[in-house]
This record gives C-alpha cells, sequence and structure tokens, in this order.
C-alpha cells in the first residue's frame, strides 16, 4: 500500500515537477561521465581522448535518458498530450466538419438524454409508496358502487386489503381564506393498502368512511406549507371542508402523493347505505395489495370469482357488464397510462436522431479518412507505427465526443425544461421531475463511447489497408472502389430512411392538428370569461348562498358589454367532475340499478346563450324551472343519440338516481358542448336547473359573454364580486379562448417536438447526401476532367452526378416509407381525423426528403460541372 | 506479483544493484565501478542502462535517492537502500540461487 502511493507519488512528480526530474537526471549523468573522464586520465589517458573514451564506455547518453524516462512510467500520458493538441490542430483545420460532427453529435446526446431523465421520473422511479409492485388498480376506473366496494372487501383473498378512492375538488376554508383544492376521497383503508407513515399526526382511522364519523382531513406537504406555513401545531385544528368544520389529523411526508400530485389533501369517502350515491354511483376506483407470494393466476382466479359472484348478486345489463372482464392493472401503469405512448413516441424520435447523428459523424469521418489515406501513408513511411496512427484516429474521434458531450449536457438541461412542459402530463407531475446527473454524466460517457464506436469504422479500414509502399498511387485507386465507399452510402441510405420516417410523423401531426382546429366545441369561445366563484360556508347558511350566487349573476349580466351570463360547475373541455347514473324511463332494458353514466351538469338559465349553444329541440333552461317547479332536463345530442337513437327526446322521463328524487321530464336538447375534453367523442351529458339541483352550493363558476374584451372583464367581475360580500373567493378566472387552447396543447405540444425533432433528421439526412455526392465528385475527377477535355457539356455531367447522388436518396425514402406505413398503427392514437396512411402526409415526407437530397447534390455535382480539365489533368 | 518478477537480464542487473546497495549508499557511476571490480571485469554493465534501472528502482520505492557530496567535494546523487528493497533484495537472491542451483544440476548431468 505504501509502496503504492510511493510510487503514485513518484509518477506525479515526473508529471507535475518534471524540468527538475529531467536537470537531475542531466546533472547525474553529467556526474557520471566526469568521473568516468577522471578514471582515464589518472590512467594516464589525454584529456581529449579521456572525454571521448568516457562516452563511449557510457553508450547513446540520449537513448538512456529516453529509456529513464520511460521508467517514471508516465510516458503514455506524455504521448496523449501530443495526441490531444495534434489532434486539436487536426480538427481545428477544418472547422466546417467539426462543427458538424459536434452538433450533430450534441443534439443526438442531448435530446436523449433530456428525454431519458423524465422517463426515468415517470416510469423507473418508484413511486412514493411502500412495495409499488404489489398494488393493483381494479378493473373499471371509476365505476365501482360502495356497495360493491364494500360486497368485494372481504371476498378476495389473493389481497391483504381494499380500498376505494375517487378525485374531487373540495373547498378548503382557512383563516388566510377558501379555495378549491382537489383532494383524493379515500376508503378508512387508503393509507395502509399504501403502506405510507404521516409526517405528522395521523392517516385515517377504521370507521371514519362511515356515517356519523367526525369529519378529518390529511394535508399534503404542499399544502400544509402554503396554507399553514409549515406549523406543526395544524394537528388537531378545525378547518372547513365543503363546510362542515373538519379537523386536520395528519400532514403527509414531502414528496408523497396519490393517486397524483395533483391532489393536495386526503378525505374520507362516506360509505352511507342509505344515500343513493352509496347504492347507485359508480364513482370509485377500488385499489389491492396483493398478499406476498400469491400468484398472477391466484389474483385472476379470485377476481374472477367475485366477479361472478357480483353478477349473481346485481344483473348487469348487457352493455354495462361488470363482470364480463375481470382484470387487475399495476397502479403506475393505471395512473400513468396517458403519459406512457406519448414519451414512447418522443423517445423513438429522439432515438431515431441519435442514430442519424452516429450515421452521420460516422460518414464524416470516413471521408475524413478516405481524404487522409495519404497524410496516413506518409506518417507509416515516416516510421510512426500503426497503432499510433489508429490512437490518433481515435483521440480525434473522442475528442469530438467529448465535445459534444459537453455541449449536449447543455443541450440536456434546457431541451429537459422545454420537455417537462410539453408533456402531456397532470400538473403536478412536472415537479416530481428533475435532470438528474446521472444522466448528466452518463450524457459524457455516452458521448465519448459513441465517438469510439464511430472511430472504429475508418480504423478498420486503416488497419486492413496496405498504407506502406506506394502510398501516393494507391490512394488514387482505393477511392475508387472499396469499403469506405459503399459503407459510406449504406450510411446515407439509413439516414434519409430514419429521416423520412420522422418527417412522415411529423407531417401527420400537423395535418391532424389542422383537424383540430376544425373541431367543433359546440360552444362559441369569442369573448366568454369563465369565473370560479367560492363562497363562505361557514358563516352562512344555504339559502344565503343561494341569494349571494343569485346576486352575484344578477349584477355580472348588468355589466355594460355583457349580452349572457349564467352558472356552471365545470368549466366545459375542460374538468370531467361527476358522472351521475341515468335512468331513461321508456328503456325498461336499463332500468336496473345500474344506469348509464352521463356528466352531471347543473346551469342557470342564460348558461347556454353565454357559451352560445344552441338548443336544437325544445327549449333550454329557463327562469321558470325553480326549486317547487316540474323537475326538467335539457340533454345533449349524444345522450339523446345514444338512448332514444332518432326519436324525439322532448318529453321523455329520466331520473338521476343519486342526486335528487323523483322523474325528470326532458324539455330540450342542446348541441354537443365539449364536456371533458375537446377531443374525442363527445360524452352523453344532462343539463339540469341549477336552481333544482344546486341547493346550497359554495361554489359555482360564473359563465359570461361580452362584445368587449373577455380579459378586461376579470377585473370588473372580481371587483364586483368583493362588493356582493368580501367573504366571497375567486378562483380561476380564464377566458373560453384559453380554456381550448389548453385543450389542444398536447397535440400541438407533441407537433412541435415531432417537428423539430423531423427538421434535425432533415438537416442530417440532407449533410448526408451532400457528403456522398461530393465525396464522388472529388473521386471522379479526373475522369471529368478527361470527359470535359474531350467536349463532354457540363450540364449532362452534373445530370449524371445528381443522378448518382441520388440512389442512395431514393432507396432511403422507399425504405422510409415502407416503415412509416409499418409503424402506422403506433401512431394512430395521436392523430385526430388523419387516417396514419394519410396519403398527403407519406408524400410530403418522401417529396421534401427528394427536394433536399437533389438540392444537396446539386451543389457538388455544380462543382463537378464547372471543373476546369487542364488544372485537373495537370494534378494528376 | 507478476510485475516484479523482470526478466533475466534486466533482472539480474536489478539485484545486482541492490546487492551494491545493500553494502552502503552508492552513487550510479560508483554502482557500475563496483559491480565490475567485484566481477573482476567478469560482468561488463553497459555504463549508461544503469540510469533506466536506477529510476525504475525508484519509482518502485526500493531504492530511493538523495544529493549529496563526495569526498571530492562534488554534488552527487546516491542511492540509498529502502526496507521494501532489503526484502526484495531478499526475496531475488533466493530466486536467484534456487535457479542457479537447478542450472547448475541440470548442466552437472551426464
Amino acid at each position: 500500500m505504501i509502496r503504492w502511493i510511493g510510487n503514485l507519488w513518484f509518477r506525479l512528480r515526473a508529471l507535475l515537477d518534471r524540468r527538475r526530474m529531467e536537470r537531475d537526471m542531466a546533472d547525474e549523468i553529467e556526474f557520471h561521465l566526469e568521473m568516468e573522464e577522471r578514471k582515464y586520465r589518472a590512467g594516464g589517458v589525454g584529456a581529449e581522448e579521456a572525454h571521448r573514451l568516457a562516452r563511449v564506455r557510457f553508450g547513446g547518453e540520449e537513448r538512456f535518458k529516453e529509456q529513464s524516462r520511460r521508467s517514471w512510467g508516465v510516458s503514455w500520458l506524455q504521448d496523449m498530450g501530443g495526441d490531444i493538441r495534434f489532434a486539436a490542430r487536426q480538427l481545428r483545420r477544418r472547422p466546417a466538419f467539426t462543427t458538424l460532427a459536434v452538433l450533430t453529435l450534441a443534439l443526438g446526446i442531448g435530446g436523449t438524454v433530456a428525454l431519458f431523465s423524465v422517463v426515468d421520473g415517470l416510469m423507473l422511479r418508484p413511486m412514493p409508496v411502500r412495495d409499488e409492485a404489489g398494488l393493483r388498480v381494479f378493473w373499471m376506473d371509476y365505476d365501482w358502487r360502495g356497495v360493491e366496494f364494500d360486497f368485494a372487501r372481504g371476498r378476495v383473498k389473493a389481497f391483504t386489503s381494499l380500498a376505494a378512492y375517487s378525485m374531487d375538488a373540495v373547498t378548503l376554508r382557512t383563516a388566510t381564506g377558501s379555495s378549491l383544492v382537489l383532494s383524493c376521497i379515500g376508503s378508512a383503508e387508503l393509507f395502509d393498502v399504501l403502506g405510507v407513515k404521516p409526517l405528522l399526526g395521523r392517516t385515517f382511522r377504521r370507521g371514519e368512511d362511515r356515517p356519523g364519523a367526525d369529519p378529518v382531513i390529511v394535508l399534503s406537504y404542499g399544502l400544509w406549507q402554503q396554507r399553514f406555513a409549515g406549523d406543526p401545531t395544524v394537528i388537531g385544528r378545525t378547518v372547513g371542508v365543503d363546510g362542515r368544520s373538519t379537523t386536520v389529523v395528519g400532514v403527509m411526508p414531502r414528496g408523497f402523493y396519490f393517486p397524483t400530485p395533483e391532489a393536495r389533501a386526503w378525505v374520507p369517502l362516506d360509505l352511507d347505505p342509505s344515500t343513493q350515491t352509496y347504492q347507485s354511483n359508480g364513482w370509485l376506483v377500488l385499489l389491492g395489495r396483493i398478499r406476498p407470494g400469491v400468484t398472477g393466476a391466484q389474483v385472476q382466479d379470485d377476481i374472477t370469482a367475485l366477479a361472478h359472484a357480483m353478477g349473481q348478486r346485481w344483473s348487469y345489463p348487457a352493455a354495462w357488464d361488470k363482470t364480463r372482464s375481470p382484470h387487475v392493472t399495476p397502479l403506475r401503469e393505471y395512473v400513468l397510462g396517458s403519459v406512457r405512448p406519448a414519451l414512447l413516441l418522443l423517445l423513438g424520435a429522439v432515438a431515431l436522431v441519435l442514430l442519424m447523428a452516429c450515421a452521420n459523424v460516422a460518414a464524416l469521418i470516413l471521408t475524413r479518412t478516405t481524404d487522409r489515406t495519404g497524410e496516413m501513408s506518409m506518417r507509416t513511411a515516416l516510421g510512426a507505427s500503426r497503432t499510433r496512427l489508429a490512437r490518433q484516429i481515435l483521440t480525434e474521434s473522442v475528442m469530438l465526443g467529448a465535445g459534444a458531450g459537453v455541449l449536449g449536457m447543455g443541450l440536456a438541461a434546457a431541451l429537459f425544461h422545454v420537455l417537462v412542459a410539453s408533456l402531456p402530463l397532470q400538473n403536478g407531475f412536472a415537479d416530481t421531475l428533475s435532470l438528474d446527473w446521472t444522466a448528466l454524466t452518463g450524457a459524457l460517457g455516452l458521448a465519448v463511447v459513441t465517438g469510439s464506436l464511430i472511430s472504429l469504422a475508418p480504423m478498420r479500414s486503416l488497419l486492413a489497408g496496405d498504407l506502406s509502399g506506394s502510398a501516393l498511387g494507391e490512394r488514387r485507386q482505393s477511392g475508387a472502389r472499396g469499403g469506405p465507399g459503399r459503407l459510406r452510402t449504406s450510411l446515407v441510405v439509413a439516414e434519409v430512411l430514419l429521416a423520412v420516417v420522422l418527417t412522415t410523423g411529423a407531417a401527420l401531426l400537423v395535418r391532424s392538428v389542422e383537424r383540430l382546429r376544425d373541431v367543433d366545441p359546440g360552444l362559441d369561445p369569442k369573448g366568454v370569461l369563465t369565473v370560479d366563484l367560492l363562497l363562505p360556508e361557514a358563516s352562512t347558511d344555504s339559502v344565503e348562498r343561494d341569494q349571494l350566487l343569485h346576486s352575484v349573476l344578477q349584477r355580472a349580466r348588468a355589466i355594460p358589454g355583457v349580452s349572457a351570463a349564467g352558472l356552471i360547475n365545470r368549466v366545459p373541455a375542460r374538468g370531467g367532475g361527476w358522472q351521475a347514473t341515468v335512468a331513461v324511463a321508456d328503456r325498461p332494458d336499463l332500468a336496473d340499478r345500474q344506469r348509464p353514466n352521463a356528466y352531471y351538469r347543473p346551469v342557470t338559465p342564460g348558461t347556454f346563450a353565454a357559451l352560445g349553444a344552441h338548443i336544437v329541440r325544445g327549449r333550454g333552461i329557463l327562469p321558470s324551472d325553480r326549486p317547487d317547479s316540474r323537475r326538467v332536463a335539457v340533454v345533449n345530442e349524444a345522450f339523446a343519440r345514444r338512448f332514444w337513437g332518432t326519436r324525439n327526446p322532448v318529453g321523455r322521463t329520466i331520473t338521476d338516481n343519486g342526486f335528487t328524487e323523483g322523474p325528470i321530464e326532458v324539455v330540450g336538447v342542446v348541441h354537443d358542448i365539449a364536456v371533458d375534453k375537446l377531443v374525442g367523442e363527445r360524452p352523453p351529458a344532462v343539463y339540469y336547473p341549477w336552481a333544482q339541483t344546486m341547493h346550497g352550493s359554495s361554489y359555482g363558476i360564473l359563465v359570461a359573454k361580452t362584445e368587449t374584451d373577455p380579459a378586461a372583464l376579470a377585473a370588473t367581475v372580481r371587483k364586483l364580486v368583493t362588493q356582493v360580500d368580501p367573504r366571497m373567493t375567486v378562483g380561476r378566472v380564464e377566458t373560453m379562448d384559453d380554456v381550448l387552447d389548453a385543450a389542444m396543447a398536447e397535440p400541438l405540444r407533441l407537433r412541435f417536438f415531432l417537428g423539430l425533432f423531423s427538421v434535425l433528421g432533415l438537416v442530417m439526412g440532407t449533410v448526408g447526401v451532400y457528403g456522398v455526392v461530393s465525396f464522388g465528385v472529388q473521386r471522379r475527377r479526373a475522369e471529368l476532367g478527361v470527359r470535359l477535355a474531350l467536349g463532354a457539356r457540363p450540364a449532362r455531367l452534373v445530370g449524371e452526378t445528381v443522378a448518382a447522388g441520388l440512389v442512395p436518396v431514393l432507396l432511403g425514402v422507399v425504405g422510409g416509407v415502407g416503415l412509416s406505413w409499418m409503424a402506422s398503427s403506433f401512431l394512430a392514437r395521436f392523430l385526430f381525423g388523419v387516417a396514419p396512411t394519410d396519403l398527403v402526409s407519406f408524400g410530403a415526407a418522401a417529396g421534401v426528403l427528394i427536394v433536399a437530397g437533389v438540392l444537396a447534390a446539386l451543389v457538388p455535382a455544380l462543382r463537378a460541372g464547372g471543373t476546369d480539365p487542364a488544372v485537373v489533368l495537370r494534378s494528376e | 506479483m507478476s510485475k516484479n518478477q523482470p526478466d533475466m537480464i534486466r533482472g539480474t542487473l536489478d539485484m545486482l544493484i541492490l546487492k551494491v546497495l545493500s553494502l552502503e549508499p552508492m552513487h550510479g557511476w560508483g554502482i557500475g565501478e563496483r559491480i565490475q571490480q567485484v566481477s573482476a571485469d567478469a560482468l561488463q554493465v553497459n555504463q549508461g542502462s544503469l540510469y533506466p534501472s536506477l529510476h525504475r528502482l525508484t519509482r518502485q520505492g526500493w531504492i530511493r535517492s538523495e544529493w549529496r557530496t563526495t569526498e571530492n567535494n562534488r554534488r552527487a546523487r546516491y542511492y540509498v537502500l529502502t526496507r521494501a528493497g532489503e526484502r526484495q533484495l531478499g526475496l531475488e537472491t533466493d530466486h536467484w540461487t534456487r535457479l542457479s542451483v537447478a542450472v547448475g544440476r541440470i548442466l552437472a548431468l551426464g
């Protein structure tokens, strides 16, 4: 150990204090020679002869010095320094080559690392629960009734425990004000199933999800910090949750989230068998923890048995038969299911770009090696060993790689932020992601490895070829045919192929987004403002709250420029919210407990007008629809189509068991307003009079249409709300245009990214084609010169050269179109209104690449046409 | 350890250097003279090749060097055997003895 350190110390000194080592060595030899001389002179030899003899006896002074230096154990480092300096000089001498190679690689590496960080965070990093692998979500999300949950609870032996949960916004009132807080509503077992402990206090207790329990709430770390400034005495404090005074019992640790980071508090379910909600509303997700040691087959057996038992207990109509395909899904897959495909798509695109970057740089380096065959031969002739030359090339490649790596790290950091902002992530997820250092250092490693791998190709041809002998003569021939040329061409074919795949994808998305813009949101967003209103629950009773909402509405309607205003419970195209089961009276086949779900949308008179939604049949909601008048509802077209086909729904009867009692008459049909999201099939929705369904509501969303700027209206509405009652709070305020834009954001961003990648691919493909053609031109200079001298027309030569350059392009295009065609089904889910095999997109992509190929080939070809035969022939 | 098992010729020189230094610290020229004297000129050491060996032995920590003044008042680099060097000398002497005995036996055959 000590010796090892001493050895290292010696080498360090040799490296750092080299000058002294050299001086000492010189002094030492000087002394030696002096002593030797003295010996000879003492023996009677003349001064001059003694001087000579001493040196002869010593041998080659320089040789031994060099041997001594080698024995210092640092010569390889010295050589490397030389290699690096030489490589740097070589790279500087060809700035275009260097810039292109470094940039291409950096883009590939940066993109890959940024994306990897996201994938790592979302798909690989464990969720903040104990033993995530054991958690399963039961089939049919948001579709379990309370009664079914209780039924299933004791019946699945393969699971240690089951929990039910759902997501909903609750109004949270604290000393600092009221706000809507997206929360997870869970059964008492939820935290046991997840296996997590609170930071402070406790989680739910057994029985807290049953009627009569005292209301409690568990806060997320973020909410605790934000609303209670991280005050540890918050446990036991009373806050208002949906108007009920509720005890804060726990705070979860930092970093914990469930089911998504969007949920900021946890509230127990109210499983009260006497309510309609418990009996007939499917709004729960069932989550279970698999008993350790239980196999997948046992799990499947168990849930199949459960489904069978449920089928006997309740009869399900064929269309909504829950017992048909019982299965369970791992929690992560369930939570991240929607992000995954987009992520895979981008990862695929970025991998293609990285591949192209490597192909491109390999092609570039191949060209350089061929160009440098002469130089290499010369250096071999001058005594450089072959390994030394190979090391030289390797050094250059690794330096390229390292440069690209450093640049790529910067790019990765920048791209990462854009990427996180662009992914269709639910809000909170972005906060859990970070660009990790492992990935960054990985980038450097990747760059260096890529660099070395790339250098393998030219190295092989270098080591295989005969560099000695007729060095210069051979260069001319070696270019004419052989390895590097063919390898280069296949690299370009591959590049063009990948570029076509990327461009086709981008073209499809561009077309898809165009179609998206044509989607009918079922409303007219022009001049529409939406305002979340929150009411003070504790200090008001339900009648007062109704009055407050009513007076805000009245005053909003009186604002100059406002043509219509109304209330609704969810902003169209933004939030889903509750679906209530609906029974259709004249459809006896649906008349059992399991009824079709429809979105539940209470509205006031004026809401449809403000949204610009057309009443297709019958009437809308009128002021005459009072709490005490006949129960009515307006259904959307999707609802009418689904249950009555082409028959007129007006005058038919439904019931909304779960919210209100009694039959409800359908009085109208409204055009399909986007409900939960903008894109995709419109789900059934039922619009009820606010007055008949939302008595005592502590929140509402005001929608107002103005002839003026809706953004300017926002300030007026805020002031007005404060005037009505200073205890009222305004939540989110958004124009309808912004809401629709946000709904289109995901495809727009995907398009942006694929567009970016395909432009990258296009640039690389073009560079590749340019390289191959100019290489060919250079090779054939002699031939071209002779032909021009013999009277060939330059135009013809140009044409010929371009045609030759187009061969790899066409091969690549054909392959790329084929590959895209095969991959089209994967892209299908991201497209809207465009077939994944859309001919226009395929044609456009192929066309763009062919044009780029022609242009890339044209530049060197024109140069070939302009060759001066005299110059060429002389130089040969 | 195989790294420290040098080839015959070089290894022999290394061993001789260590042996000479085990008697007293010495400078390069003196080492060469001593080897030649004691071997009665049977071993002609190429003087220059002493130095790469000395440097290597220093790096390996078997000897260390220091600048001293000679009896003629001349500055010279003296080499001193270290503890590790002593051990190494022991090892190499053993090895050499075994080898020469073995070679001797073979040569003594018939």
